[in-house]
């Protein structure tokens, strides 16, 4: 069968116009894929499609799975993974590392400023209708100091890499980043399955997350606490990132629960357990910010704790991340955050940010309604890829409600040129063949009072449709194993 | 001349099902301030459950309640004592009254320092169409609050049970009816609107002197006035809030300021009941 000696490579449609990590403008593969096309063109696409049939069900054995909303609750998903790893060199990487801090530590500075003095305001460099208009700045956090004077201890960031080959960010996550079990899971299933050619590059290991994740939430302890407990609280299995919920808990060794097991007496967090109430000291919390209290918040809330917002206002529990960080990661204040890290760090930006256009401004909102076409528009309190709308794949009727919906609630939508995100090869199923789909990366930062950790790797989504530029997961995306290699490798091969 | 005060609230919760583990929360202690010292609490509840004093997210005492065994019915009585020196609340200290300038109240440092009292919310957010009161430029701020104050209690009939906790200012405006919670947000809504920083007080009202609202938990509003600082102002009785108001929290609109939160989980409906006596010494 001619098919069985074709190389793997042989039928890759290369679109020139698309920025292709593994080719370049000419044609020639890039320095850090080398070895690795190299490895795989020993290996037919049938070879390949025999390993990806087994990666996949050994995705499904294993439950890892997320739910999409909207559909059915019964509805599991497994994560596509795709097995062409993507790998980042330790120069480029080193560069998106220091990136990434510089900006949670802006926003961490920013987020302090926000819910104490308020200087940044004062100066009028950040409007402060912007902030006051967010249902996510929460009134209640004023003057409080959070533990350590951490708000965003967990932060992911999303990254893609325009058409010029450089990294932009493209939203900073700092309410309940999820995607990081991914990143591990796609590790251990590669690896698997390709524990060849994985063993040929020096790649950094991804699976010190969990302990860097539990070393610094106890570095956030209340005070006057010598061995905190910690847990991680979840809204239930219905969640779409239930499994994520699971799988850190179990890999930081500490109690998965739900706000029904825990209870608050004297300001006090309890667990309850088998051997009667336990006080908690650190809540890594992977609900929402409304949901947290319904005492204090949202009182229909049946997933929070009554009475844990008094716990922490008094100082006895740690809420990771901080309730109100949700303010600094709107899509609006994202487009000041070039600002936002000149201000606080006296730094330039490392990570450069999409232009954006507020459709609060008037004439910036007149040039969104005139270019629906060329402009991808927001709404800015969603997360998730919900409510977007990219203006060259409108009908003409769409684009009219796109312009009626912004014109009618300006504040809510900001635009942003369409950014071409770079391409990776990626197995597709229907065609048996490696086509180009469109890649970003969301990276997992862990930020102290006297640390910082990015983990080594990320999570590349991938939008599997063609020519479809989202990639969260709830959108259909799929994910790639992301390799980071070490200073010392010798990639060149 | 100070005057101490007697105040007894009770409630009695009365279940469909038996709730076990629920937790209440009761916003009604009166708050410490300069005018009121020395506030003695006493609470206690049918089920005997254990309670403590908490605060809610702004810092204001709260009391509450989680119950460990199944009940169908409870009641909470507390009583608490204070004293109250009376304020006068025309008292500008030798500083002349403010006027009401809409430039200096547009300045950015004012309005960041009081953007939690002048951001809209979905119980003070006035129809943009909406025919109401209008301030006027160059007199008197404190002039014009009155002025709006004396407004509402002549467009609003006091009307119990006609509105609910989550009534919109537009429903009360189109039926012109309402109660304690709801002149006081036309008036908060109003005063946003023009920019000055107003806040929603719940508390309680000495009895026995014929006005609204005096057997339930009461609300009327504060506002800033630059030099004066928060002045309170009852517009369900067209008063200034002095020496016959007890205020226990402020917020920016009711929801803050509840004075019972139940949270509990279940089927089945639930029935509540209220009750509050003030008395004074001097």
């Amino acid at each position: 069968m001619a098919a069985k000696t074709k190389n793997i490579f042989t039928d890759y449609d290369r679109n020139p116009k698309l920025f292709d990590e593994i080719y370049n403008q000419q044609g020639k593969v890039t320095k850090v894929y080398r070895k690795l096309l190299k490895l795989y063109g020993k290996h037919s696409i049938n070879d390949y499609y025999d390993l990806n049939s087994r990666a996949k069900a050994s995705f499904y054995n294993q439950g890892i799975t997320f739910r999409v909303y909207g559909d059915d609750k019964t509805n599991e998903k497994i994560f596509p993974f795709d097995l062409f790893p993507r790998i980042i060199g330790a120069e480029e990487w080193d560069h998106i590392e220091k990136g990434v801090i510089q900006r949670c530590k802006a926003l961490n500075a920013f987020l302090w400023d926000l819910y104490h003095e308020q200087h940044i305001l004062k100066e009028g460099i950040v409007p402060v209708d912007l902030i006051t208009s967010s249902a996510n700045y929460l009134d209640q956090m004023k003057g409080l100091d959070p533990p350590g004077g951490i708000y965003n201890h967990i932060s992911g960031t999303d990254l893609i890499r325009h058409t010029d080959g450089h990294f932009y960010v493209l939203e900073d996550n700092i309410r309940c980043p999820s995607g990081v079990s991914y990143v591990l899971s796609n590790r251990t299933a590669l690896k698997r399955a390709l524990f060849g050619v994985f063993n040929h590059y020096n790649a950094h290991t991804v699976t010190n997350y969990a302990e860097n994740l539990l070393d610094l939430l106890e570095t956030v302890k209340p005070h006057g606490v010598d061995a905190p407990t910690t847990v991680v609280l979840t809204p239930g299995m219905y969640n779409s990132a239930f499994y994520e919920h699971s799988y850190l808990a179990k890999t930081m060794g500490v109690e998965l629960v739900e706000g029904r097991d825990l209870f608050v007496e004297n300001d006090f967090v309890y667990m309850k357990t088998i051997h009667g109430p336990e006080k908690v000291d650190v809540i890594y919390r992977r609900i929402d910010d409304l949901f947290m209290d319904p005492l204090e918040f949202r009182k229909d809330s049946a997933l929070g704790v009554p009475g844990l917002f008094a716990a922490y206002r008094k100082g006895n529990v740690t809420i990771a991340n901080a309730p109100g960080t949700g303010v600094a990661d709107d899509k609006a204040v994202y487009t000041y955050m070039p600002e936002i890290i000149r201000y606080y760090l006296g730094e330039d930006p490392i990570l450069r940010n999409v232009p954006t256009y507020h459709c609060s401004r008037p004439e910036e909102l007149e040039y969104v309604l005139e270019h629906v076409r060329e402009l991808v528009i927001k709404p800015v309190d969603e997360a998730g890829g919900y409510g977007i709308s990219i203006g060259n794949t409108l009908s003409d009727a769409e684009v009219e409600t796109v312009r009626n919906t912004v014109k009618e609630h300006p504040r809510k939508y900001v635009a942003q040129p369409i950014m071409s995100l770079s391409v990776h090869p990626t197995y597709i199923e229907e065609t048996q063949s490696f086509e180009q789909r469109h890649v970003d990366l969301r990276t997992f930062t862990v930020l102290g009072p006297d640390r910082e950790f990015v983990l080594k790797g990320g999570l590349t989504r991938v939008a599997l449709r063609r020519g479809n530029l989202v990639v969260n997961s709830s959108q259909g995306g799929g994910s790639k194993d992301t390799w980071v290699l070490k200073k010392d490798d010798d990639h060149a091969g | 001349m100070a005057e101490t005060y007697t105040i007894r609230y009770q409630a009695e919760n009365t279940y469909e099902h038996p709730v076990i583990e629920a937790t209440w929360q009761f916003l009604i202690v009166p708050e410490e301030n300069e005018t009121q010292t020395g506030v003695e609490i006493r609470f206690e509840n049918s089920a005997g459950a254990p309670w403590e004093l908490s605060t809610n997210g702004f810092g204001f005492a709260a009391l509450r309640v989680r119950n460990r065994y199944a009940l169908q019915q409870i009641r909470f009585e507390a009583s608490f004592r204070l004293t109250k020196t009376p304020v006068n609340p025309f008292d500008f200290q030798g500083q002349p009254p403010p006027l009401f300038d809409p430039e200096t109240l547009g300045e950015l440092p004012f309005r960041i320092a009081f953007a939690t009292f002048l951001k809209e919310t979905p119980l003070t957010c006035l129809p943009k169409d909406a025919e109401a009161f209008c301030l006027q430029p160059g007199a008197g701020l404190l002039e014009n609050l009155q002025a709006l104050n004396t407004w509402v209690y002549q467009t609003l009939q006091y009307t119990p049970g006609v509105t609910h906790v989550g009534t919109t200012l537009k429903e009360i405006l189109d039926m012109r009816k309402g109660v304690c919670q709801d002149f006081s947000h036309l008036f908060i809504g109003i005063a946003r609107r023009y920019g000055v920083p107003a806040r929603y007080v719940s508390g309680y009202l000495h009895q026995g002197r014929g006005f609204f609202g005096d057997a339930q938990m009461h609300a009327w509003a504060e506002a800033w006035l630059p030099g004066l600082g928060w002045v309170g102002f009852d517009p369900t009785n067209n008063l200034l809030a002095a020496t016959d108001h007890i205020k226990v929290a402020h917020g920016r609109d009711y929801e803050d300021c509840a004075p019972i939160k139940g949270i509990l989980f279940g089927p089945g409906s639930n029935e509540s009941r209220h009750a509050v006596e003030v008395q004074s010494q001097q």
